[in-house]
């Protein structure tokens, strides 16, 4: 007992080792508590709106060109680059042992279910996630977001639901390119560099082809497209302090949309793939 | 000192537009340490003090942007903490609030900036061109040339235009109480008395109630009905600008001579 305590507490009040891990542990577990019941309430008040039609349209609308439309270049050079790695690597584990049309399943397999979902929410996170925090933490340290309850708006409803709604319409339809953008050029890749013909990889893609596997890729970044912007939103709505703030809560936010978005990832196999 | 709670008779008809009720906000120290004040109906009261003294957190605890750790605000003897979401954000349309900054949204135009001041509802009800006028009207009420400034945005505007595109949006809804923070900051002296003769013309005009946070005693004191002065999160003296004048409170006459009071000098 009384080494317990010495570790605990080392007395006069101090904390020991144990004791000021613990309080770590608790002033952790107090943070992660604040920011899920926050981005949880963000979550139900675009449901809310949503279901209540107070969204603007036009908002969305402009929200799916910047999110969709200006991030559509940089998702496609991602995905044919994945698309090109993969199918050499594979090349290159394959030699020898399997046949390598095999190839065209480990490429499309890979692209679908993994790689084309997952490097596209990484790309977002930098490129959307990130912007959407330091635009709205900005707003927040300039009193821009206080300047907007004082003329009677939420700007949940203003600024964070069509950014989400946003993400969610177009997220998917970005993972669906870079899924087909990927496969192809794993296709030309293997061709060019390891002589598997055209027919061959399509006849490997077909062997393990599942046309679930398309959907599951599709509603992953239907998930993605949600977390990332409701993540960002939230942190930047959290800002505090001035430009500074700004920065740490950037940072904060795309460590915490990174997390997000692999742990989500993580819990899809046993959720839809059993 | 005069008693914090007394409304000015002549303006006292119809109960008073905004209450204090023993307001306490503590931060990393205690910002709000009981206040309590009253404001008249049509009155512009100065809200002076030293940095720090909580007249920001005052003001923000008036529409509810900073929940105060106890006590209440009453605006129309209507309480902002024990409202429902839908009623704040009419009390909230009741009242314009001017940012230190003035706060305009960035990735607008002045036209878009102003007009987000009426509500969707009358937005959609007016129209374009009515809305139009009624942005022209508002940004005509601030001296400003709106034909030339509308499609410009915040960041083309000089720091007195700013504020006074900040005014305008927040008297475009019509407010019954207008929450001025810090408006001549940063201004030159010129700019500072356009913005204190606008204060005092919405109040003529308009019949505005106004409660302005300040540095500028100089400016502020002539347009002023009262002044209520802060200090560590209270009260430190509610009276007349004669009155501010003519007080023996060692705070107040450091404030009124520029001198460094000795319970600073400690600091």
């Amino acid at each position: 007992m009384a080494s317990t305590q010495s570790v605990v507490d080392e007395g006069g009040g101090e904390p020991g080792p144990v004791g000021r891990w613990l309080a770590r542990v608790g002033r952790g577990s107090e943070t992660f508590s604040r920011h899920a019941y926050g981005v949880a309430l963000i979550a139900w008040r675009t449901v809310v709106y949503l279901f209540t039609g107070r969204i603007a349209l036009r908002d969305v609308v402009t929200q799916v060109y910047w999110m969709g439309a200006q991030s559509m270049g940089i998702v496609l050079v991602t995905a044919t680059l994945s698309g090109i790695v993969t199918s050499q690597q594979g090349g290159y584990q394959f030699s020898g042992s399997v046949p390598l049309y095999v190839l065209g399943s480990v490429v499309s397999q890979s692209v679908i279910l993994e790689l084309g979902p997952v490097l596209t929410a990484v790309v977002l996170i930098g490129r959307v996630g990130a912007r959407i925090t330091a635009e709205l933490g900005t707003m927040q340290v300039s009193e821009q977001i206080d300047a907007l309850y004082s003329l009677g708006r939420d700007p949940v409803r203003t600024l964070v639901s069509p950014r989400i709604i946003a993400g969610l319409i177009s997220v998917p339809l970005l993972v669906a390119f870079a899924d087909c953008i990927g496969m192809l050029s794993g296709m030309v890749a293997a061709q060019a560099t390891l002589g598997l013909g055209n027919q061959a990889f399509l006849y490997g893609a077909r062997l393990f082809w599942h046309n679930w596997d398309f959907l599951y890729s599709l509603t992953k970044g239907l998930v993605f497209g949600g977390v990332i912007p409701l993540v960002a939103a939230h942190m930047g709505l959290s800002t505090r302090g001035g430009a500074e703030g700004v920065g740490r809560s950037t940072t904060s936010a795309v460590v915490a949309m990174t997390l997000a978005v692999l742990v989500v990832d993580a819990m899809f196999p046993p959720l839809m793939l059993q | 000192m005069a008693d914090p709670n007394v409304m000015l008779d002549n303006t006292a008809q119809g109960g008073p537009a905004v209450e204090y009720v023993d307001l306490f906000k503590t931060f990393d120290y205690p910002v709000l340490a009981g206040v309590n004040l009253t404001v008249a109906r049509g009155e512009i009261l100065a809200v002076v003090g030293h940095s720090g003294t909580g007249k920001s957190v005052l003001l923000k605890t008036t529409i509810g942007l900073i929940t105060p750790d106890d006590g209440d605000v009453r605006i129309d003897g209507q309480s902002v903490f024990d409202s429902t979401p839908r009623v704040l954000r009419e009390l909230r349309r009741k009242v314009g609030y001017v940012f230190q900054n003035a706060a305009l949204f960035d990735s607008m135009t002045v036209y878009e900036n102003v007009s987000q001041g009426l509500s969707d509802r009358e937005l959609r009800e007016m129209g374009r061109e009515k809305v139009t006028d009624k942005v022209v009207e508002s940004l005509d009420l601030v001296n400003m040339d709106a034909r030339a400034v509308m499609g410009k945005l915040p960041s083309e505007l000089s720091g007195g235009m700013r504020k006074r595109v900040g005014i305008a949006r927040a008297i475009i809804g019509r407010p019954e109480i207008l929450l001025y923070d810090e408006p001549v900051t940063g201004l030159d002296p010129v700019n500072a008395t356009v913005v204190h003769r606008l204060i005092a013309k919405l109040r003529q005009e308009l019949g505005i109630t106004s409660i302005i946070v300040t540095h500028d005693i100089e400016g502020t004191l002539p347009i002023a009905d009262r002044v209520a002065m802060l200090d560590r999160g209270r009260i430190r003296f509610v009276g007349t600008p004669d009155e501010f004048r003519a007080s023996a409170d060692v705070l107040v006459r450091a404030f009124l001579e520029r001198d460094v009071p000795i319970e600073l000098e400690q600091v």
